[in-house]
Order: structure tokens, then sequence, then C-alpha cells
């Protein structure tokens, strides 16, 4: 069950998200928000294909999902923003339900393009629907009136207790049966269902978290955006970061896509400060990847990790690394 | 019970067919608990994929299979297993970036459904028996061949199945270890039904009661083990077999 420092980790978080939402500077908070939403993606894309075996090349569709809704729950009821903020992740999770049934119908390769498939034809429709306001998008605007205050500081403290708190939520997960059986899928699925693993149940419920954990962090990011447009919200963009933060950083581990996303956004912040342009950005990047993909397969975290001496318990221990 | 009980695993026509060929061709098999069924036929005979098609690894091409009168022709691999059809196969299937514990925690916890508490306590016993409690904080995939195999074993005994399909389990193993399994294999026979594929024939001999013969993908033989052993015809269909290698002439 949960340890008392796993507690004490969950206090911490959540006093550092109030203390950082009421004292940091509007401008770093924008950036600190960014960085947590990016985190929170690769978390979830993680999970899915690092730990249930399972590689989505469509999960920003549930980004455009996730803020769309908000969107459009949030200026069309009475209902307080942070309240339809809470309902995004259930609305998506249940929507991915049945789009999850279908999709299983393909396997590996298949599913993995069928969800791109999935995310461009969202994107399409997005932009047909004259309600969703077509290519031009939305704008926030709760109740109908323009967004008071600063909603940055909110998001960062909901983005920073979340990112603390999927940390520590995924490690006690994964020394629960549910999160051992995770575990086993990654290894071999023909093995986990021989040992009375409903492997395609346990997909789903993946499937579907993982859609609600990136619709929360979707809205989240066009919270403080306030305006959305289909070019934007279903954009690979954000698939792309998912995965390199992911696979540079360690897929299959758990501290791999935090380090991931500090080299995939510090760098950029670094680029700019020097004057690179953005595609020098990505051509960086990508050579990046192809370096770390070829000197460490499994990522940068678990060649660190080697590095210090640890052995390569990629077990329920190896949640502690 | 009323009436006649039905067979605890019964198999009506089963077949698989792999493109133009029958891997396993109408095979009819009636298992009660207590048996234990030693299977014995030449290589391509179609015995793993009976043992598949027990277990639901494979979909039948025709046929019907039921557990305890229940049809359970379509069920999945998973729910197969909880309701007691575990197999160790010929090729063993591990997590290898598990430990053996916890590979072998999986099927008693989802298997066998046991708790969490349970389940620990159930596994060290198994994987006392298949003799791997010392490598029991390994990591799977850093297990040899052998150890492989005697996990696959534990596996297939930790979810606690009323029907026990083993898949050459003891091929490679010495002759010490080959007893050391019949001993386990006669200690799990008492309330399960239990189907043997070996080689090997001095295992079969002193753990089934009962002999069954295949040859492409028919079953040609089964019935007490001695009848079937003694059986003029089976040295002719099984060359590949005999107690002192004397057929091999
Ligand atoms: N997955 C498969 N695809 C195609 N052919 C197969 C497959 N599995 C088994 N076979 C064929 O079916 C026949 C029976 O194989 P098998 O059941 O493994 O025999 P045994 O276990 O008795 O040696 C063989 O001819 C084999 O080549
Ligand atoms: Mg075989």
């Amino acid at each position: 069950m949960i340890r008392p420092w796993e507690i004490a980790a969950l206090a911490l978080g959540l006093a550092a998200a109030i203390c950082g939402a009421t004292l940091i500077g509007s401008g770093s908070l924008f950036l600190l928000c960014e960085i947590l939403v990016i985190f929170l993606l690769a978390q979830m894309w993680n999970l899915l294909a690092g730990f249930a075996g399972q590689i989505s090349l469509g999960h920003q569709a549930f980004v455009g999902l996730g803020a769309y809704t908000l969107f459009l729950a949030a200026n069309e009821t009475a209902l307080p923003l942070w309240l339809v903020l809470a309902l995004v992740p259930v609305a998506v999770g249940l929507v991915a339900i049945p789009l999850g049934l279908v999709m299983f119908h393909l396997k590996h390769a298949y599913f993995a393009v069928g969800m791109w498939v999935v995310a461009e034809i969202l994107m399409q429709l997005a932009a047909k629907a004259d309600w969703l306001g077509g290519t031009s998008g939305l704008v926030l605007r709760p109740g109908g009136n323009m967004l008071a205050g600063e909603p940055e500081r909110v998001v960062f403290a909901i983005a920073a207790f979340c990112a603390v708190a999927l940390m520590v939520g995924l490690r006690v997960f994964l020394r629960t049966r549910l999160g051992l059986a995770t575990l086993a899928l990654r290894e071999n699925e023909a093995a986990a269902a021989s040992a009375g693993i409903d492997v395609r149940g346990l997909h789903l419920m993946h499937f579907a978290l993982t859609a609600a954990g990136t619709a929360l962090a979707g809205a989240l990011y066009y919270i403080t955006a306030l305006y959305i447009s289909p070019n934007d919200a279903f954009q690979i963009n954000w698939l792309i970061a998912m995965m390199f933060v992911t696979v540079v950083g360690g897929i299959g581990t758990l501290t791999g896509p935090a380090l991931g996303t500090i080299i995939l956004i510090g760098a950029r912040e670094a680029m700019t400060a020097w004057g690179f342009t953005g595609g020098q950005y990505w051509i960086v990047m990508g050579l990046l990847a192809v370096v770390v993909l070829l000197l460490a397969p499994r990522g940068l975290w678990p060649a660190i990790a080697a590095r210090r001496g640890a052995t390569q318990h990629a077990t329920t221990e190896e949640t502690e690394a | 019970m009323a009436g006649v009980a039905a067979p605890l695993l019964q198999a009506r026509g089963l077949t698989k067919n792999f493109g133009a060929i029958a891997a396993t061709d109408a095979v009819d098999l009636d298992l009660n608990s207590g048996d234990s069924v030693g299977l014995i036929g030449p290589n391509g005979a179609g015995k793993s994929t009976l043992l598949a098609l027990l277990a639901g690894d494979h979909r039948p091409s025709a046929g019907a299979l039921t557990l305890d009168g229940t049809d359970i022709t379509r069920l999945p691999v998973h729910a197969r297993v909880r309701s007691g059809v575990a197999r160790a196969a010929q090729i063993p299937q591990s997590f290898d970036r598990l430990t053996v514990r916890e590979n072998a925690l999986l099927p008693a916890l989802f298997g066998a459904g046991l708790g969490r508490s349970e389940a620990e306590g159930w596994i060290a016993e198994v994987l006392a028996l298949v003799g791997l409690t010392e490598r029991a904080g390994m990591l799977a995939g850093a297990l040899g061949l052998l150890d492989r195999k005697r996990l696959e074993l534990a596996k297939a005994v930790a979810a606690r199945p009323r029907v026990l399909l083993l898949d050459e389990i003891a091929a490679g193993l010495t002759e010490p270890e080959i007893e050391a399994i019949m001993e386990l294999v006669l200690s799990l026979r008492e309330g399960r039904a239990i189907v043997w594929v070996e080689h090997i024939p001095f295992a079969l001999r002193g753990t089934c009661d009962r002999l069954m013969v295949m040859d492409k993908g028919a079953k040609t033989h089964d019935g007490a083990f001695a009848e079937v052993w003694e059986n003029p015809e089976l040295q002719s269909i099984y060359m590949g077999v005999s107690d002192d290698h004397s057929a091999s002439h």
C-alpha cells in the first residue's frame, strides 16, 4: 500500500504547488505550466506504450478532445470552469472506452496508425463544425464572460500537484496486483493471458485512463492559451513531444519522462536564447533522439541508472528508480 | 449428482487446420478428475496443437470442448485458466524483466484467484516443488533453458488448474531431474486431470495410468497404459520411442 514517505511527497507536492502558484512570476508560470503539461502527456503515453505495451500514434486526439470539451462546456453552461475541468477527464475517459473497443480490432502497428487516423479525422471534423468555430476555433469565455484573474496560477497549482500525484500514484499502482499484471503485459501478452490476465480488459483500462489523463493535460494547457483551434489542438506535435520525451528519457520507467521533458524544453529555451530558429531546434532534437537511441536504446534514464551501478531491476522494484 | 456425471473435460471432433494440413484431426477426448494421461506420438503428430486447443491458444477449426458440461470452445485463454485449464508450454514463455517469484505469482493471483498473501505462500511451495526457491529473486530473463522450463511448469501449477497440460517439460533434463519432475507430477495427480506429452517412456510409465497415442493429427490409441504400450501397432507408428532404444536398428 501507500508508504509514509509517499504520503509525505504528496503533501510536499501540494505545498509546493500552492506556494509556486502564489509566489512565482506570471511569465515563468506559463513556461512551468507547459513543462508540467508535457510531462503529464508523456507519462500518459509512457503508461500506455511503455507499460501496457500499446503504441498509439493518435493520443493527440485526446488533447484536442479534452480541450474542446472544456471550452464548449465552460462557454455554453453556467458550470464553474474548474468544475468543468474536473469533469473533462471523466467525459473523455468514457468516450475512450467504445473507441478502444473498436480500435482494438486493429493490432500493433495497425492500431498505432489507426489511432493517428482517428486524430486526423477529429481534426477535420472540428474544422468543419460551425458550432466549434470551424477552422478559427473558440475563445475561452466561461459562461459567456472573459476569464478574470490569472488562470495560469490555478493551472500551475493543479498541474504541479497532478505531476507529483501521478508519480506517487503510478508507483503505488505498480505494486498492486493490476500493476504487476501491467508489467507482465509489457513483457509477454500471450504469457499474461496464460496466467489468467484479461489482456484486452487491461488494455482497455489503460487506454481509457491515459485518454482521460491526456485530456486533462490538454484542457489545462488550453486554459492558459485561452484560445483553441483544430490545427493546434489536434496537431501531431503533441504526439511528437510525448514520444520524444518518453523514448529519449526512458520508456517503461517512471523517471524517464521527467528527464525527457527537461531535455526537450531545456534545449528549446537554451537554443532560443542563443538565437537558433525553431527549425534548427527540431533538427537538433531529431539528431539527439537518434544518438540516444543508438547509444542507449532503452533511453537515458535506464542508462544512467545502470551507470550508477544499480542492477537492472525492471520489476516492481524498478519503480524505486 | 443425478445421472451420469459429465466428464471434467470433454473434446469432441477437435480439429485444427493450418492451411491444407490438419494438425489435429477430429480428436475425441474425455478427462476425469484423477486421470493421468501420457500423450505420445512422433514429431508433428499434433500433440502440442491438441494441448493448445485445450488451453485456448488456438481456436478449433471444428469440434467442441466442454468443462464440467459447460461449453468452453470459444472461451479465451485467460478465462480458461481461471476456470481451471492450465498448460506448461513446450517453448517456455516468461516475463523476462520480472523476478521468478513475480512470474509465478501472476497465475496464482489471476489464474487461481488467490489473495496476495495466500498467493505468496502458495508460490513459495510451488517454487520449492520445481526446485526454483534459490532463484526466486532472479529476473526470469537471466535463467538458463532448464530453469525456464521449471518456471513454465511452476506457472502452470501456480494457477491451481483442475486440468493440467504438460508439454515436454522434462525434455533435456538429466535422469535425477526427470525423477524429481515425476515425483512432482505424482503429487499433483489428486483432484485433477493431467495430460503429459513427453518422449521419455519411463517418466510416463511411472506417473500415468493411461496412454494416448497420436499420429498425423489423429488419435490412434487411448487406454490403460500397459495395454496401449504393449500394443504391437504402437512400435510401427511410434518408432521414435522405445525403452531400450532397440527399435532404432
Ligand atoms: N502455428 C502453426 N502454423 C502452421 N503449422 C503448424 C503450426 N503449429 C503446428 N503446425 C503444424 O502442425 C503439425 C503438428 O504440430 P505439433 O502440434 O507441434 O506436433 P507435435 O507437438 O506432436 O510435435 C506439424 O505439421 C506442424 O508443422
Ligand atoms: Mg510438440
